[in-house]
């Protein structure tokens, strides 16, 4: 409700309001944090306190507060080595394998999406054909399908096609392919939209001055739809990186796990040490948590638009 | 269709290629559509109805499913996802609707409340549920020892993850949920509140300041101008993020995973985290694919049930031009 003139102390009240929401909702970050710079003597103590700055005769001495950062020294185990570009490699199993594999994961899906996503959406937008409106709602309710009741046959495919020994197969391969599966059906919806978007007279002006089909798509609609691809990449990108249990059913050896499978495994492997725990968490999240606040006007535009279907 | 007014003088193959565009268009996304959903979906319904024998798969009929609700835990499982679902949707859809009534006036740093509130979305639901567990592990967690003070919380503290499920008021139904469903209640909530948050805000911002207007000009307050005027013409957006809060928390494993593991005993084992159980570490395929089947069906009650809603409400997109 927008009432015309919101008076001085209203909206005094208003804003602070939602610096408290917003103070709230972020504490669970904090916290992590805050625990992710605490050394085991703070972490293992009982009862616990919240900030490591206690002293024997004082209970909060800020200038004696013990920050330590060995939980992030326990995640990434760098080792000294000559020769390489920095002076140290960093050891850890989430860094070395874990991250870049959910990055290969997140990439390899975003671009197949792009790609597809931008022919199907493209399709949609600019053609009418036989069965156009009952694909279109049929992508539509597929949409709404979860990944969890389709994951027990998905398991036993996986399971034959490993089985079947095939040229060039492995169980990256099906993995991409199942994530296609999942995050495909949304963004044909949001890239039909972006597509709907763009003037159908461009186009054709193009067609008519000589361009070819393919031409004009090249040269007109997809410079124009390429902030909607970008939002379609981006959104998936996230979504591919914080997929947890398709991962972790469909893949069996250690050097594929993404970064999900070996974040849960590390934490069965600390439960004492929840400062490790907190830093890896950190280290995962920050990709995504930096990507979001850098581009988060074409998160939140794709959101609304895929958010709107279903 | 679009026609290029020269294409009578083209070669009849590229012709061709050229009418039959849209489906090489689309041609990839249906295959992988048809591999990773539609197939799957139909295994399922026919593992449902079967089960491994030292010989093979054979058919049983029935008998999955009448194993599967002879389980004990199966009617448990039930009460847990329901508790479950009623907690999680009613609470992000009212903490929802009040931060989007608040956010709805134009203040100068909406910008950057909306971008801090909408971090918790952006997380994973697995690094979620870990930290929430950070905060609560027994004895060593953050706020372990604020909880597990016997003063404060009466008579022994709370250890939220491993005190028991109270006694149960009705029968065997799990109400009062155990303190770890509450916990994961609350983590849930906190992760998908963003999105309900913005999903209401763009409704309400759709909601036609004249209509806001006049009703406030024959004597409404503020109240009966939310009831009676905001609420209704919101309803379709409502029903959507009621619909999709019930479609991912049914469905929504991760979270069960790192924050609680089903327990303490199996206080927080709700359906979705019993599917793993059964068909993962027990092994039993064909009870799996019918509790999957019976997940499934409820799954698509709810799409059913947004695409009416969305396509009732002149949803733009869908329509010809």
């Amino acid at each position: 409700m927008h009432s015309p003139t919101l008076k001085r102390r209203q909206l005094w009240l208003l804003n602070s309001a939602l610096i408290l929401i917003c103070l709230f909702a972020l504490i669970p970050v904090a916290a992590t944090v805050l625990i992710s710079f605490k050394g085991e003597r703070d972490i293992v103590r009982n009862p616990p306190n919240i900030l490591p700055c206690d002293t024997p005769t004082s209970a909060f001495d800020p200038t004696q507060c013990r920050w330590a950062t060995e939980g992030y020294q326990r995640v990434l185990a760098p080792k000294p080595t000559a020769g390489a570009l920095l002076p140290w490699a960093l050891t850890g199993n989430i860094v070395r394998v874990y991250i870049p594999n959910s990055f290969f994961y997140a990439t390899t899906t975003s671009l197949l999406v792009v790609l597809l996503a931008g022919m199907a959406g493209y399709a949609f937008s600019r053609y009418r054909f036989w069965g156009h409106q009952t694909l279109l709602v049929s992508i539509l309710a597929i949409t709404g399908v979860p990944l969890l009741t389709n994951l027990l046959a998905l398991y036993q495919i996986g399971a034959n096609l490993r089985k079947a020994q095939l040229p060039f197969y492995d169980d990256r391969l099906f993995l991409v392919v199942v994530y296609l599966g999942f995050f495909l059906p949304l963004s044909v919806w949001i890239a039909k939209g972006f597509f709907d978007a763009i003037p159908r007279d461009l186009d054709e002006a193009a067609l008519i001055d000589g361009c070819t089909p393919v031409g004009a798509l090249m040269r007109i609609s997809i410079p124009l739809a390429l902030p909607g691809l970008m939002a379609i990449f981006l959104l998936t990108f996230v979504n591919v990186w914080n997929e947890f249990i398709a991962g972790y059913l469909l893949l069996a050896k250690n050097e594929l796990k993404p970064a999900m499978f070996g974040l849960y495994e590390f934490l069965s492997q600390n439960i004492i040490n929840l400062q490790v725990v907190a830093a890896a968490c950190i280290l995962i999240a920050l990709p995504i948590v930096v990507i979001f606040l850098f581009a988060r006007r074409t998160f939140f535009a794709a959101m609304m638009e895929g958010a709107v279907k279903g | 269709m679009i026609q290029a007014p020269q294409a009578t003088k083209r070669s009849k193959l590229q012709r061709w290629l050229q009418r039959s565009l849209p489906f090489w268009l689309l041609l990839p996304t249906v295959v992988i559509l048809l591999t990773v959903q539609v197939y799957p979906a139909l295994y399922t319904v026919w593992l449902s109805f079967h089960d491994r024998e030292p010989q093979g798969w054979v058919y049983v009929g029935a008998q999955n499913f009448e194993r599967l609700f002879g389980m004990g835990l199966f009617a448990e499982s039930v009460g847990h996802t329901l508790v479950f679902l009623v907690g999680f949707a009613s609470l992000t859809l009212v903490l929802g609707f009040v931060i989007a009534l608040l956010l709805n006036r134009r203040l100068r740093f909406s910008g950057l409340y909306v971008t801090l509130l909408f971090i918790p979305w952006i997380i994973a639901d697995i690094i979620v549920g870990i930290v929430f567990r950070l905060l609560v592990v027994p004895d060593y967690g953050l706020f372990s020892g604020i909880l597990q003070n016997p003063a404060l919380f009466p008579p022994d503290g709370l250890s939220v993850l491993t005190a028991v499920p109270p006694r149960p008021w009705f029968g065997d139904f799990p109400f009062p949920p155990a303190p770890a469903m509450i916990y994961l209640i609350l983590a849930s909530t906190w992760r998908a509140l963003p999105f309900v948050t913005l999903l209401l805000l763009a409704a309400m911002q759709t909601v036609p300041n004249e209509v806001l207007e006049s009703s406030r000009i024959d004597g409404a307050n503020s109240r009966q101008v939310i009831r009676y005027v905001m609420i209704p013409l919101m309803l379709p957006t409502i029903v959507v993020a009621l619909f999709s809060l019930t479609l991912s928390g049914m469905n929504g494993v991760g979270m069960v995973f790192s924050l609680t593991g089903g327990g303490p005993g199996s206080s927080t084992e709700v359906l979705s985290y019993m599917l793993y159980s059964i068909g993962w570490r027990q092994l039993e395929f064909g009870r799996a694919g019918a509790l999957a089947l019976l997940i499934g069906l409820v799954n698509w009650g709810l799409i059913a049930g947004t695409l009416r809603v969305t396509r009732a409400h002149g949803e733009p997109s869908g329509e010809e031009q």
